[in-house]
């Protein structure tokens, strides 16, 4: 799947408490997503390098990631490994780093983007951040049938799953029709997946 | 298709699984089998087409080769009379490539985490240095030292609660077979462990193993289950690693020292010829 230039909604604020890995993918990229105790988000490919372990079964502690299969640990907002413990009395190569995606949070979304381009994400109305919806179609189709709905108090974003797969974000202006947005997406994602 | 792994005897079932009333479905290197065992106890492998397929009980398990045998099933000279004890420890299928099985029986540095409290614990989770040895043979290393509990596993009382010093010395002589021996500080020698990894597909193992006790004290039936939740940790850990193939060229992935097992492994696999389930570019990582 090509990767397009620009920002792309990956995650929702609420979705990163601290001490949880979100795992998600952009473009087929596989992506775990985590909140340091200071606040920072990561998005880094979940994928640690040592041996290809999915950060994502590892364990957020603080602000370093630690990999399920030898412990190794990775600081937030660089990627650096911070820690070895078979080798616990010497630091570790700094060769040796997470691959770090880059972060932007904004209106109740965490963005990034993996192909650099435009330098921040979309401006728009803050509001109630809409549930995610999965639909097993691709972006360019979901993006078609959400224009067509001409919606104005609410916006959509499509985040781009992989090529045949997308999820669904979206902002409205205030939590008067949540449900009705949701019932939408809902019938929206049935008449795609059908379609 | 590699005629390393072609032309080898594998491990395709535990010999005292097969049920004359039901013949037992499995593959290897991609073809599907049969393994059918009649009323005089004799086997036969075969392939959907009919054909027939070398095959072979030896050890209690039963071997496929789908080629030529270039050599013989290998030797396992602690079955010969110093075992006290030999048990396969179970058939474990797991969403893995072979090379990532063989590669997790060989690694000392995640035993204090994947298997804190039964393989190892913290803090003594450092690797101190060990002898490895690759050559056109195989790969040894020797004088891999841990730290590990002894437990509810031995008949008497002598060895219960404490964590103590052990020795592992492994060896890899086939792609996908590997084994160690396990000592204590003092040298006596008291468990052997074989794995036998059946590449059912380039993805899909089902890990053989047989658990030799070479000392009348431990508790078989303690020790095999305990073998089993030690490989229900790893299988965790073999589905969650990416690539699914092992990657055997250089810069893929970042060994430390505590992984010269592993490199040396990897780059035996890699003179071997080995092609299937293993990358051995970054190029080949999108196919």
């Amino acid at each position: 799947m090509t990767e397009a230039v620009g920002w792309y909604p990956v995650a929702a604020s609420h979705d990163l408490p601290v001490g949880h890995i979100y795992q998600t993918r952009l473009f087929d990229c596989p992506l775990a997503i985590w909140r340091a105790s200071s606040g920072e988000v990561n998005i880094w490919q979940d994928r640690c390098p040592h041996r290809g372990v999915r950060f994502s079964i590892g364990t957020a502690l603080g602000d370093e990631l630690r990999c399920q299969y030898h412990a190794w640990r990775f600081a937030s907002g660089s990627g650096s490994c911070t820690l070895i413990p078979a080798h616990r009395d010497r630091p570790p190569p700094r060769t040796i780093r997470a691959t770090v995606y880059p972060v932007v949070e904004y209106g109740g979304l965490v963005w990034s983007s993996i192909v650099d381009g435009e330098s921040h994400p979309p401006i728009f109305a803050h509001g109630v951040v809409l549930r995610a919806i999965p639909v097993f179609r691709p972006a360019a189709a979901v993006e078609g049938a959400l224009t067509s709905l001409g919606l104005r108090d609410v916006k959509f974003f499509v985040q781009p799953i992989a090529s045949d797969r997308s999820v669904i974000r979206g902002v409205a202006i205030d939590d008067a029709s949540l449900l009705e947005y949701d019932a939408l997406l809902e019938r929206l994602r049935r008449e795609l997946e059908a379609s | 298709m590699d005629l390393v792994l072609w032309n080898d005897w594998h491990v395709v079932a535990d010999a005292n699984t097969l049920d004359e009333h039901r013949p037992l479905r499995t593959a290897l290197l991609g073809v599907p089998l049969r393994i059918a065992r009649d009323k005089g106890g004799s086997i036969s492998i075969s392939k959907d087409d009919g054909g027939l397929v070398h095959g072979e009980v030896r050890h209690g398990f039963v071997w496929a080769c789908l080629g030529l045998p270039a050599q013989p099933i290998i030797d396992i000279p602690e079955l010969g009379g110093e075992a006290k004890c030999a048990v396969s420890a179970g058939a474990m299928a797991v969403y893995a490539s072979a090379g990532r099985v063989i590669e997790n029986f060989l690694d000392l540095a995640h035993l204090g985490y994947v298997h804190a409290g039964y393989l190892g614990a913290e803090p003594n989770t450092m690797v101190e240095s060990y002898e490895v040895t690759g050559t056109k043979d195989g790969v040894r290393a020797t004088r891999c030292k841990t730290y590990q509990p002894i437990r509810r596993q031995s008949k008497s009382q002598d060895f219960l609660g404490e964590y103590v010093h052990v020795e592992y010395n492994y060896i890899v002589e086939r792609p996908y077979i590997a084994c160690f021996e396990k000592s204590f500080a003092d040298g006596h020698r008291f468990m052997v462990m074989y794995i036998f990894a059946q590449p059912v597909d380039e993805e899909h193992t089902v890990a053989h193993t047989l658990l030799i006790l070479l000392d009348e004290i431990w508790d078989v039936v303690q020790m095999r289950a305990a073998q089993q939740l030690v490989f229900m940790q790893d299988k965790g850990i073999l589905e969650n690693q990416f690539p699914k193939r092992l990657p055997i060229g250089a810069g893929m992935e970042m060994p430390v020292r505590a992984d010269r097992t592993s490199v040396a492994y990897r780059r035996w696999l890699a003179d071997c010829g080995v092609t299937y389930g293993v990358i051995r570019s970054p190029m080949e990582t999108a196919a």
